[in-house]
């Protein structure tokens, strides 16, 4: 849960979301508020429960956050990518926060239009939104730390002077490197953004 | 700029004009380029140094509690069992919360000590690399356990100068080679000489495209 936190709060796209975690972290919680509904003996310990209770309910609804954030932010690119993305592939967004970011959406138009379209000659009045919202910076900088072993990333010059190389990435180091680089590493779990 | 400037003074400027000179009328404070929002609400990418200390309040300390108690299953792992007098390993969060309520006394880590500290500090400003440091989150450790815990720990005042001045010297440094990579253009950097804080990422701010990058 706290790397896909980690993960979520630094880079600049919106990741996968991770059903199966949060469910898991929700039902834990659940079970163990329960369990202290039950049991109001033993002060101190109810009370090291609660802490811990509260400090991971915490992380999980910082997660959630962080991912209402982006997609607020990039709401049109991301039902976008959601709706070409193909049938195997996991989805980026859960059935609560499609429904939020279409929502959005309709009401994102619904503004534009009530309050400033309507009032504008007939052929300016539709908005691409795709065009006008910006994308995320899939080119930002992020620091990562490697988790498993990786071969031959290859890194793309920034000026016209230099040449791309090939790095390898070793366990345990620490890197700064541009997001577009290492994003499928990111989704394999092969590295941890810091 | 000067490279030694705390982390508070990043990116928040002040201009002040007074017309009397006093301070009084006509004084304007304006604060630039400042990026600090509501927490939890600032841009993906960054981390507050609140965060920084919720993760760090997870590493374990040795604390002595004056209590007993069993096993307790916590979400994240089991604790315990604890009897008084006996030294019991905690989450930082756990220690703190009892040593507010005087049921443990505090057992600094080991690394929390005056001389080798000072030892570290001058490796640090002789070497141009970074030193290992002997916690990741050193910093936030010794602020939370000389916050409260200062009387289990000897010397906290001289700790505490030791720790800032290590810091200090390291942002230093990350500053001068972040600024010299973003001035080669380079598009990868390995950080090769021990691991940098956590706060580290949070300092430099979001890396974008080499002209804008900010506080540089």
């Amino acid at each position: 849960m706290e790397q896909a936190w980690l993960n979520e709060k630094f880079a600049p796209e919106l990741l996968e979301s991770k059903p199966e975690i949060i469910e898991c972290v929700v039902e834990q919680l659940d079970h163990m508020d329960a369990n202290l509904k039950r049991a109001k003996k033993g002060d101190l310990k109810v009370s090291v429960h609660h802490m811990e209770i509260e400090r991971i309910r915490y992380v999980l609804s910082s997660y959630l956050r962080c991912r209402l954030v982006k997609i607020e932010k990039f709401f049109p690119h991301v039902l976008e990518k959601e709706k070409s993305r193909a049938e195997g592939e996991p989805s980026i967004l859960s059935p609560e926060e499609f429904a939020f970011a279409k929502e959005y959406m309709a009401n994102t138009e619904t503004y534009l239009k009530n309050v400033a379209l309507k009032h504008m000659p007939p052929n300016l009045q539709k908005v691409s939104l795709l065009k006008s919202v910006p994308k995320p910076n899939l080119d930002s900088f992020v620091f990562l730390r490697v988790l498993e072993r990786q071969e031959n990333i290859l890194v793309e010059p920034e000026t016209d002077e230099q040449r791309e190389y090939t790095i390898d990435l070793e366990e345990g180091s620490q890197h700064l490197i541009r997001y577009k680089t290492i994003a499928p590493l990111v989704a394999s779990g092969a590295v941890q953004l810091i | 700029m000067d490279p030694a400037a705390g982390s508070g003074a990043l990116w928040v400027g002040l201009r002040r004009r007074s017309a009397n000179g006093e301070g009084g009328r006509g004084t304007r404070r304006v604060r630039v380029r400042c990026r600090r929002g509501p927490p939890g609400c600032r841009a993906p990418g960054t981390m507050e140094p609140a965060e920084a200390e919720f993760l760090a309040e997870k590493e374990l300390v040795t604390i002595v509690p004056n209590f007993s108690l069993d096993r307790i299953h916590l979400i994240g792992g089991d604790l315990g069992p604890f009897n008084p007098g006996l030294p019991v390993e905690v989450p930082v969060w756990l220690a703190i919360n009892l040593k507010q309520r005087q049921k443990c006394r505090l057992i600094p880590p080991e690394w929390m000590d005056v001389e080798k500290l000072e030892e570290i500090r001058d490796q640090e400003r002789k070497e141009d690399t970074f030193t290992p440091m002997p916690s990741p989150y050193y910093m936030e450790l010794t602020k939370l356990l000389l916050n409260y815990a200062s009387d289990n720990i000897p010397k906290a005042d001289e700790i505490r100068t030791l720790v800032k001045d290590t810091w200090d010297t390291r942002i230093a440094k990350l500053r001068l080679s972040a600024d010299s990579f973003v001035k080669q253009q380079e598009a990868h950097a390995k950080v090769r000489w021990g691991r940098l804080e956590r706060f580290a990422s949070s300092v430099l701010g979001v890396f974008q495209m080499p002209c804008d990058c900010v506080g540089l």
